[in-house]
């Protein structure tokens, strides 16, 4: 905060340096205590008083700030003899913006510009800005009148910046490029360009116009020498020329940077994208789905007549075995891989065959197969074989280990990539059960047989075959998928946890570990190992998939509300402070920074997931006040009744959501967070790829949110509609409110069945059908939650309608008491029957029930806890007659009833928990470890880990060294089984508290309603 | 089979099976983006086939007079992709950049004085220990300060090791 002439704000320097001290060491009582000495010598110095906002701010304290705030904009206003400065303006900035008052900020220099026009600083000031409120035409504006003040460069390219960011992200049309492109090429013919990253604004401006030729001509001009680094300017002109149709000079430009570059694949991609003319690989889209891109170049296939494809093709083979020649680093790839690329299109011509493919792969194989980039190297090639042919490759694979690579680690590499292999054709699940045993057994045999090869390695380096233990736990859960034979799912958990002893920074495999707890109902663990991945940032937005959905139906709230508090504020962070780094990127020039930076927080705020995270959130804490009507009141009101969440409801279907989400390390069983195969029957599924689903989950984020974020509101409706009914039957028959709400709430659950696919009536139907028993729970699909939430509001909605439910019958305004509580009844014994213990199968149906305690039923005891409110005599509920009338009487019985069937049902869940906490501990270690007890030669589970048991005795630290020695020493089976059996019950006992909780506020309920 | 290519913003969505990887940090987003904004020709991002992230590095450059030097903040490469040599593609990338456009006098970078395995390879890439930085790494581990002199320092003198360690409180730049 240096200022001229030792004047901060037109205050000497030495007065306020105590306060900025004060300030920046965050000693804020010691900091207004001087900037109230300093404004009662200045007491009406702007700048005083913008710093004392400034404290004001940081102290918290939100509303005196901005009063203080404002008086020093006023007092800048009316001073005029004072100085418009710098410095004032600045601080006043920075409180308004920590207020969330751009608009403020932006007036006072508006306002300090409007007086002083030609104050650069100023109006660099108000630029930032308009930066800050996404202001692009004012930017633009704003930019040119410095442009014509100074004649900077830099001022011009702002302009044009914010001129393309109008094209990009706001709604002006292609004549704005061309305005662009005059400013630039007046400029031109007058200063010239200097900077490198204009040049580069300039020619993307041109292309956006396709212009690709007057781009070229630029380019090869006197400004290309702006380019220093020659492979940047060759990458450029190859583009611009290929998209100018212009393939023959775009390949040998293109020949020029594998020259430079021999290993750069995209480049190899251009150069035969060129070679036979096919302009796929520009306009692939490759960047528009950063996250899913795809894995091979979606080229056409060449209009090339024959003789011309062949010249070509043979021309691209003799370069890249020239390139091959010329290359002796044996780390370059790109010309060996180019080979396989160049049989692909051969085959997309219809002049390839397979039998060439499978030699190119072959001779691959043979230079790089040991790397562990091999098999996703060729994955692409892979696909275009036909069957047979992948079997053929397979057999020539397993021929080469009759002469392994002399290397050990080189062999081992090899070996690996072969079971790679296999996975990846899917002919490794097609082996009958006891051959894909032997395979998982073969697989961890080579792992205890390569360890000693890690023996020197730094803990922290990954170690050779790592890769093994995730194969193996692969297999091992097809095998559970195929045979439904738990002793597979827990030896996959064990190989896993093993191989975290050995080394415990393997990410893999803490992912894996983490699917397989989830599967099996011990979220609490899975959340562990989640934590231990340290994701942070930017992952979160990529990565918590792996176990945000489980968290959401899981009891463990006080996790899920941290994991949903970090991520949205690292979204709201970023979104708050993005437009200060694209300043930043304008001010240092940078500006193909400053469009990106836009872009991506806009990709960022168009986010599914955060989107859902903001919805869950609110549902969360709707849950977690359940049992006290009034708290929930107050969470009601803090999200405005729900009223914004309708909003977003509504506007869902026309919003355009981003995915972001890195599906590459999800295991095959969940390729997406939609998708799990172990939930269903064995499909004889061979190969799961993980397919691009972006189109369905679309659709599928869609119906949840819209269905989600009419809760908030549904629920406070509720909460009224209950409490209306007992009113107005003691007040007059009908109130204003009373109908507002009715009607509003036929709105929405006329809008709720909608979604599951009915008319209001039909859903009526359903509902009903199903509680009487005629109907069977199926009839409510995998929407279960959806459907039972849709018959507790609709019952509230009867409670206070004048509309019977069925033509045929009248249940106008009592509720339909008895269809909620059998629903819920109903199917809460059933998931508790269905649930056996976790020794015996994964509990599946685990979150479901918790989900139907929390939600549906939550939801209802809301309705219950308002109705018992309203019918209280005393305060302000009392009722005027004293006597109760014929309606509320009936509404109470109904109440009374509902009351001690969802009691009793708790009651029956919190006994089926305990009886589950309470089983002893050794009975369910020893239940776990017995299905693993197996001798090597015997069918079935426990093979495997019957292998790396026997490796213990066997290690020793003249072959292991010294540190997989000491690892292995404190591995435990027993232990792990011990720390399944405890997670269990810690999940349990959250699950149970939330009962108990649930149980003890409905028995003081029925204290409290029966004297009525 | 690398193309390297200026670290774009997409590509932090991009970069989860490189940062999950204990020791790459993932930073916060205004890091990231302050790199971005002031030094893009100094972060970059090798992709593979199928567009994969083989991994990437993000430096900058700073300094005064003599000091004028290429900074490496970070280089990491996924495992998939070790042991091919991709770092030091990288990290000459870097240099190229600091001595043909910046004109800087030499390259440095910090390392956990225990990470053995990174202190080899620096040294294989002709980086030497110029300091010592006591308890650099929040307060505990030593970090070392490794340079290599650049083609505009002629006289090497930049990388002369210093005699004693130093503090943190002593480096020039954060």
């Amino acid at each position: 905060m240096a200022s001229k002439f030792g004047l901060a704000g037109g205050i000497p320097e030495r007065r306020v340096r105590p306060i900025w001290d004060a300030i920046d060491s965050r000693q804020f009582k010691n900091a207004l205590k001087h900037s109230t000495s300093l404004l009662a010598k200045c007491p009406n110095s702007p700048y005083a008083l913008a710093l004392k906002s400034l404290i004001l701010e940081r102290m918290g304290k939100s509303d005196e700030a901005l009063s203080v705030c404002l008086n020093a904009k006023d007092l800048l206003y009316k001073n005029e003899s004072l100085l418009m400065d710098d410095l004032t303006l600045s601080t006043l900035q920075i409180v308004f913006q920590r207020l969330d008052r751009l608009d403020l900020a932006t007036g006072c220099y508006e306002y300090a510009c409007s007086k002083f026009p030609s104050n650069l600083d100023l109006m660099m000031g108000l630029f930032n800005c308009y930066v800050r409120e996404y202001s692009f035409v004012k930017q633009q504006q704003t930019a040119i009148k410095m442009y014509k003040l100074v004649g900077e460069e830099r001022f011009l390219l702002w302009a044009v910046c914010s001129i393309q960011l109008q094209v990009f992200c706001g709604n002006g049309g292609e004549k704005l490029a061309m305005l662009a492109e005059g400013l630039l090429k007046k400029h031109v013919a007058s200063h010239s360009l200097h900077e490198p990253e204009a040049l580069i604004v300039y020619i993307s401006i041109l292309e956006q116009q396709a212009r690709c030729g007057d781009a070229l001509e630029i380019l090869s001009g006197k400004l290309g020498s702006l380019l220093i680094i020659e492979v940047d300017k060759l990458r450029i002109q190859g583009r611009l020329l290929a998209r100018s149709g212009d393939y023959a000079t775009g390949a040998d430009i293109y020949e020029k940077i594998l020259e430079l570059c021999p290993d750069d694949w995209e480049c190899f991609l251009h150069y035969l994208g060129c070679l036979l003319e096919d302009g796929s690989s520009w306009s692939n889209g490759v960047h528009n789905d950063p996250i899913n891109p795809q894995k091979s170049v979606d080229c056409k296939v060449s209009q090339l007549p024959d003789e011309v494809f062949h010249s070509r093709i043979s021309t691209s083979l003799a370069f890249v075995k020239k390139l091959q020649a010329d290359t002796s680093d044996d780390f370059i790839r790109c010309p060996y891989l180019a080979i396989l690329e160049i049989e692909r299109r051969k085959q997309l011509h219809g002049k390839g065959n397979d039998d060439d493919i499978v030699e190119a792969l072959m001779l691959y194989f043979l230079k790089f197969g040991h790397l562990a980039s091999f098999s996703s190297d060729v994955e692409a090639f892979l696909q275009v074989l036909s069957p047979d042919k992948k079997t053929e490759f397979l057999a020539k694979l397993m021929k080469t280990l009759d002469s392994p690579a002399t290397v050990p680690t080189k062999a081992l590499g090899q070996s690996i990539t072969i079971f790679k292999i296999q996975e990846l054709t899917g002919n490794l699940y097609k082996l009958p059960v006891l051959e894909l045993e032997s395979c998982a057994v073969q697989m961890v045999k080579m792992y205890c047989k390569s360890l000693p090869l890690s023996k020197d390695l730094d803990p922290q380096e990954s170690m050779h075959g790592e890769e093994l233990l995730s194969m193996v736990c692969n297999v091992l859960v097809q095998l559970f998928w195929r045979t439904r034979h738990l002793g597979y799912f827990i030896e996959a958990i064990m190989v896993l946890e093993f191989g975290l002893t050995i080394r415990r920074y393997i990410w893999q495999y803490k992912i894996l570990l983490l699917h397989l707890y989830s599967h099996l109902g011990v979220i609490s663990l899975a959340y562990e190992w989640y934590k231990s991945l340290d994701m942070k940032n930017i992952l979160m937005e990529t990565v918590s998939h792996h176990i945000l959905p489980q968290m959401l139906a899981s009891p463990l709230w006080g996790d899920l509300n941290n994991l949903l508090k970090d991520y949205l504020k690292f979204m709201d962070d970023h979104f708050r402070e993005s437009a200060d780094l694209t300043f930043l990127a304008y001010r240092h020039r940078n500006y193909s920074k400053v469009i990106e930076f836009v872009q991506f927080k806009e990709r960022l705020q168009r986010s599914n997931q955060y989107l859902v995270a903001r919805v869950e959130t609110s549902v969360l804490q709707l849950k977690q006040k359940a049992d006290n009507i009034e708290e929930e009141e107050d969470v009601l009101k803090s999200l405005n009744s729900g009223v914004h969440f309708v909003e977003l409801s509504n506007e869902i279907g026309s919003k355009t959501l981003t995915f972001n989400e890195d599906f590459h390390s999800r295991p095959w069983w969940t390729p997406t967070t939609e998708k799990n195969y172990l939930l269903g029957p064995f499909e004889g599924l061979s190969y799961c790829p993980k397919e691009n689903l972006t189109k369905e989950r679309e659709e599928n984020v869609r119906r949840v949110v819209e269905k989600k974020s009419l809760l908030p509101r549904m629920i406070y409706l509720s909460i009224h509609s209950a409490s209306a009914s007992l009113k107005e039957s003691v007040e007059e028959n009908g109130s204003k409110s009373g109908s507002k709400i009715s009607s509003e709430l036929k709105f929405l659950l006329e809008h709720h069945a909608k979604m599951l696919g009915y008319s209001l009536s039909d859903a009526v139907e359903v509902v009903m059908g199903v509680s009487s028993g005629v109907k069977s729970f199926e009839a409510f699909g995998s929407d279960e939650i959806d459907w039972i939430n849709f018959a507790v509001f609709l019952n509230a909605w009867n409670l206070n309608s004048h509309e019977p439910l069925q033509p045929d019958r009248d249940q106008c305004g009592r509720g339909i008491w008895h269809v909620v509580d059998t629903l819920l009844v109903k199917y809460i014994s059933e998931k508790i029957k269905s649930m056996e213990s976790l020794v015996c199968s994964p509990r599946v149906d685990l979150p479901i029930l918790v989900q139907l305690v929390t939600e549906p039923l939550a939801w209802h005891g809301l309705v219950i806890q308002s109705c018992v409110r309203s019918s209280l005599p005393s305060g302000k509920k009392k009722k005027k007659g004293g006597s109760m009338d014929q309606h509320s009487s009936l509404v109470l019985n109904g109440v009374r009833d509902s009351i001690q069937s969802l009691c009793d049902i708790l009651k029956e869940v919190a006994k089926w928990i305990r009886g589950q906490i309470d089983r002893p501990e050794d009975e369910s270690v020893e239940n776990i470890l017995s299905s693993l007890r197996k001798k090597e030669q015997d069918e079935g589970p426990g093979r495997v880990f019957h292998v790396l048991e026997s490796l213990i005795p066997s290690i020793n630290e003249a072959e292991h060294g010294g540190r997989i020695c000491q690892e292995l020493k404190t591995w435990s089976a027993l232990d792990v089984a011990r720390k399944i059996v405890t997670g269990d019950s810690t999940l349990l006992s959250q699950f149970l508290n939330i009962c108990e909780s649930k149980i003890k506020s409905f028995q003081a309920l029925k204290q409290q309603i029966a004297p009525i | 089979m690398t193309t390297i290519r200026r670290f774009s913003c997409n590509d932090l969505l991009r970069f989860a099976s490189v940062n999950l990887d204990h020791l790459t940090e993932t930073f916060n987003m205004s890091f990231y983006m302050t790199y971005l904004a002031r030094w893009p020709d100094y972060f970059h991002v090798a992709d593979g086939p199928g567009n994969k992230v083989m991994g990437y590095i993000m430096g900058k450059v700073e300094g005064q007079g003599e000091s004028w030097h290429g900074h490496v903040t970070a280089v990491t490469v996924a495992a998939e992709y070790r042991r091919q040599q991709l770092a030091k593609k990288l990290m000459n990338l870097l240099e190229e950049i600091s001595d043909k456009i910046d004109k800087a006098y030499f390259v440095d970078l910090f390392v956990r004085a225990s990470n053995t395995p990174a202190i080899k390879m620096y040294e294989k890439l002709g980086y030497v220990i110029y300091r010592r930085v006591l308890r650099y790494y929040s307060g505990e581990e030593d970090g070392l300060d490794m340079r290599k002199a650049l083609s505009r320092d002629v006289e090497k003198k930049s990388i002369i090791p210093l005699k004693r360690p130093i503090t943190p409180d002593e480096l020039e730049y954060d």
